[in-house]
């Protein structure tokens, strides 16, 4: 051995001693520093742990049904998957990304583009796609491909009931129409949970719940589907055949103030919103204003009675058919000479209509037009509640009171005209609307007597009658009140001279009424224009079936109905 | 003799030195259960292991077989033999120090040329270094004792061989094995009776080197000592450290359970080579890492009690090597362990035994079997036989 060889050497012990003396104080000063982090500093410590990787996560409300008045679903969420991934470990073959892209309905290239951005951890591939596609996708079992639950809504109504229950986003919040307005009560609140995430965002450890959450209530709806159906297939079918710009209607319950049919055309697919235009989105029967023309007379009328100047029997001069007041000439399209006031409704005369407004003070016709609900929100509680345009009586010159009167120079909604008839439908009450269904019977303000609503009713059916302006809206075994419009569209200021707006109000059964309709078509334009022709068939076919179907009793016999003969047909001027 | 073998709690009539094989045995498979614990999100995350979680679990459960087969083999060689063969050893590690230098042969990862690349595995020659390092100072101390203390027959060459691998070391750049080496390689001359003032003279250059760069370039010293000040810039420079000290935080006594890491989870980096550590603390608790420094500490202990009783036998080489394999795995463990805790800068050592690595596992364990077999060799001397 090498000591032996080179004799007895001593190695300095004490060094030895120091080494070891100094690792083990190291190793001390180690046990103490481990100590103090995991026994005195951990709440510091875990309080930064916890900010990089602790989470408060939303637990989704399930979004609450909207419903017709008969409980039948006019929105619901379904759940729906979405396919996401994580680029860098989505290492897909050439098939394996042609069988992806097809499941998904993406181009190859976009699917590529999506996958290709390798620095990302989350990229979504394609939203709310429909549980069987994403079961497939599952079960091809790619690496890198992920999925998680999603709500989409769905609207069996379709484009029936598009304007009323408006839709939701990708995010599941209301945009338009009721799933707007009720978004409160619909999206319910979400709750949150604590959870820890790994780097990469996936959740690892599901901690504490913070909140639960509170799902969204179930929505009735005053809407009944049927009523709604019909209403806008007879809507669409005319808004088709006068080749018409666009066409609105309302059905309102005369008893509760309930909404109980709402449509517009053009429609929309409120499932497959990719290509929308604005035109298909207006809510015209709410939002969209119009000149209403002769639709209002019957409140000129009704004030002029309830003030005693006159009787459906006192007798109106209107020959020679036209009146200029200033430096304006109003005209009646057909000359009626001496006509009683019933009669210068039922033909709907200008010129009798004027004289009749010009004897009473401006400021009485203003205030009934303002009482109605014109120049007012209707308080639907809609989003985009058009408030119409009523000028103050003070600014108003003779002229603009007389054509007012017959619904110039004024603009309403078409909500606001079918509301404003519920004066007459209910004996002198305005009743409040509610698109939210009540069930009861509701009260409403006393505008008028019982006696001029009942005049004006009588007033109001013999306008629907032969010789009337309306006689197309009469139905079998119902008698039905109501009044024509026809009004030239206003255009850069003036009005275009063959550009028109048809309208209808009116209501049934007329003893005792129970439903108000109104109907607007805007640019009827293969032919025919007037109210009575364009707006009263739809009016005719919506009521009758109304009626039927919420079992009215008829009040008049069930004979087929003559038609008019040629010319008994009155046309109207506004 | 019975007063300096203090240590020895095996049966008188054992062979070997049961509780070091036991406490390196123990070190090894905890360090095979965290190594599997703390790599299965980064396997399974990853490409480059096929995604397979087990991937990491698999080669560390083959290079420990390996290891522990050398081992046995090494236990059979009796210690003078690796004396004959330090020098040879020696310059063979130094070759492998130039070859990984030379690209085409050396892997560069991150910016450092520390790999060697072999058709089935890769070698790491700074980790086969440092057992050269400690069995060729052993030597070289004994072998030129009687002038140890002279400074140009005894530390001149020393130190210029060492400048030499030192310089090697830090082109790869691998400044954790430099440091290991050098205060290895040191402490051994200290212990086989370097002169005194030479070692204060080498100590005083240090401290003056360190001086020198507070003064001549303080930014490096701001990266150097940045690890006292994790929070300043946690998502930056601090960001791998204030993982891990979150990872202490988060462990308290007992841990958050096996397999429960959080920090594992993509954020700490490294999580199963050089910050093994903080997963056990965080999964093991306070319970974990005082029975890994416990395990440490008696291997140490145990190095320096055999060395000692080597010593007495007038084993000098065997006593130096003993006791250097002690100061090595001692030292390392501790950087290791310092740097996890947030006490040392970060460097880039692995912890002795258990951290993942097939090169630093071959060569701890081989050492430990050095360490076993002197002190096999002792028990057959006091025994009266002959080593």
């Amino acid at each position: 051995m090498n000591a032996a060889t080179q004799g007895l050497v001593r190695l300095p012990v004490w060094r030895a001693r120091f080494v070891l003396a100094a690792l083990l104080a190291a190793f001390w000063v180690l046990g103490v520093r481990s100590l103090y982090l995991q026994a005195l500093q951990t709440d510091f410590l875990q309080e930064k742990g916890d900010a990089r990787y602790s989470r408060l996560i939303e637990v989704p409300a399930t979004r609450g049904r909207i419903l017709d008045r008969n409980g039948e679903a006019l929105a619901v969420s379904t759940p729906v998957k979405s396919v996401w991934a994580i680029p860098a470990d989505a290492e897909l073959s050439g098939a394996e990304r042609r069988k992806l892209a097809s499941l998904l309905a993406l181009e190859r290239n976009e699917l590529g583009k999506k996958l290709a951005d390798t620095s990302r951890d989350f990229v979504y591939l394609k939203r709310q796609v429909s549980p069987d596609i994403a079961e497939s996708v599952e079960a091809l079992g790619l690496k890198g491909i992920y999925q998680h639950r999603e709500y989409r809504r769905y609207y069996p109504g379709g484009e029936v009931t598009a304007h009323v229950i408006g839709f939701t986003g990708v995010d599941d919040d209301g945009q338009e129409g009721i799933e707007l307005a009720h978004q409160a009560s619909l999206g319910g609140k979400p709750g949150s949970r604590r959870v820890i995430k790994d780097r990469l965002g996936r959740i690892v450890e599901d901690v504490e719940s913070i909140r639960e959450a509170q799902d969204g209530r179930d929505l009735t709806l005053s809407i009944d589907s049927k009523i709604q159906n019909l209403a806008f297939g007879a809507l669409k079918t005319a808004v088709a055949q006068h080749h018409a710009k666009a066409g609105a209607i309302i059905a309102l319950d005369v008893r509760t103030g309930e909404v109980l049919a709402l449509a517009n055309v053009p429609s929309y697919n409120p499932n497959n919103r990719a290509h929308l235009s604005g035109a298909q989105l207006r809510n015209r029967v709410i939002t969209d204003l119009f000149e209403p023309g002769s639709t209002l007379k019957p409140f000129t009328l009704a004030l002029a009675i309830e003030r005693g100047k006159l009787t459906p029997a006192t007798l109106v001069q209107t020959a020679p058919g036209h009146l200029t007041i200033a430096d304006y000439t109003i005209h009646d399209t057909h000359p009626g000479g001496t006509l009683s006031a019933a009669q210068v409704l039922q033909k709907s005369s200008n010129v009798g209509m004027a004289k009749i407004a010009l004897s009473m003070p401006r400021e009485a016709l203003w205030d009934l037009f303002r009482r109605v609900g014109f120049g007012t929100a209707p308080q639907l509680g809609f989003p985009g509640e058009a408030t119409g345009k009523l000028r103050h009586y003070r600014s108003w010159r003779p002229i603009e009171q007389a054509t007012m009167a017959y619904g110039m120079g004024i603009s309403v909604s078409l909500v606001q005209l079918a509301h404003a008839y519920t004066v007459f439908a209910r004996d002198g009450e305005l009743v409040p609307l509610s698109l939210v269904k009540t069930g009861t019977a509701a009260s409403g303000v006393k505008l008028l007597s019982t006696e001029t609503a009942r005049a004006m009713r009588a007033m109001l059916e013999l306008a629907v009658q032969p010789g009337g302006t309306g006689p197309r809206a009469r139905i079998m075994g119902w008698r039905v009140a109501g009044k024509t419009g026809t009004a030239h569209k206003q255009e850069n200021g003036g009005y275009a001279p063959d550009k028109f707006v048809a309208s209808f109000v009116g209501f049934a059964p007329a003893s005792a009424p129970r439903v108000v309709v109104a109907v607007m078509v805007d640019e009827p334009s293969a032919g025919e224009h007037y109210g009575g022709i364009v707006a009263a068939p739809v009016f005719a076919q919506v009521t009758q079936g109304a009626l039927r179907m919420m079992g009215v009793p008829h009040d008049a016999p069930l004979e087929p109905l003559e038609t008019p003969a040629e010319g008994e047909e009155a046309k109207e001027n506004t | 003799m019975s007063r300096t073998y203090v240590f020895a709690r095996s049966a008188p009539s054992a062979e070997y030195d049961r509780s070091l094989a036991w406490a390196a045995l123990l070190l090894a498979a905890t360090g095979l259960v965290m190594v599997y614990s703390s790599s299965i999100a980064t396997a399974e995350a990853s490409r480059y292991t096929g995604n397979n979680a087990a991937w990491f679990l698999a080669r560390h459960g083959l290079f420990l077989g390996v290891a522990l087969l050398a081992a046995i083999t090494v236990f059979l060689v009796p210690a003078r033999l690796w004396q004959h063969a330090a020098p040879a050893l020696f310059l063979g590690g130094v070759a492998l120090l130039v070859l990984v230098l030379i690209p085409g042969f050396g892997r560069e990862v991150n910016g450092a040329r520390r790999w060697l690349e072999l058709p089935l595995f890769s070698v790491q020659p700074s980790e086969l270094m440092k057992l050269a390092a400690v069995l060729y100072a052993a030597d070289y101390t004994t072998r030129k004792h009687g002038v140890l203390k002279k400074f140009r027959r005894g530390l001149l060459p020393i130190l210029a061989v060492m400048l030499l691998v030192s310089w090697l070391l830090l082109r790869e750049p691998d400044f954790g094995a430099f440091v290991v080496i050098a205060v290895t390689a040191f402490g051994i001359l200290f212990l086989g009776g370097m002169n005194g003032r030479h070692f204060a003279a080498l100590l005083g250059m240090l401290a003056a080197g360190f001086a020198l760069l507070v003064v001549v370039s303080p930014y490096r010293m701001q990266r150097i000592f940045g690890f006292m000040h994790p929070w300043s810039d946690p998502f930056g420079r601090g960001y791998q450290l204030s993982h891990a000290l979150i990872a202490f935080g988060r462990g308290e006594w007992l841990g958050v359970g096996l397999g429960a890491s959080v920090e594992k989870l993509h954020y700490l980096p490294e999580a199963h080579t050089d910050f093994l550590l903080a997963v056990i603390a965080e999964e093991l608790g306070f319970a974990g890492v005082a029975l890994v420094i416990g395990l440490f500490i008696w291997i140490v202990a145990r190095a320096f009690a055999i060395g000692r009783q080597a010593a007495l036998h007038q084993r000098h080489f065997a006593s130096l090597a003993a006791q250097g394999i002690g100061i090595w795995i001692g030292f390392q463990a501790l950087i290791n362990m310092g740097v996890n805790m947030g006490l040392l800068p970060t460097k880039g050592l692995t912890l002795p035994l258990m951290s993942y690595g097939g090169s630093g596992l071959l060569a701890n364990f081989v050492a430990l079997a050095i360490l076993l077999r002197i002190d096999w060799e002792n028990r057959q001397l006091a025994r009266g036989l002959h080593a």
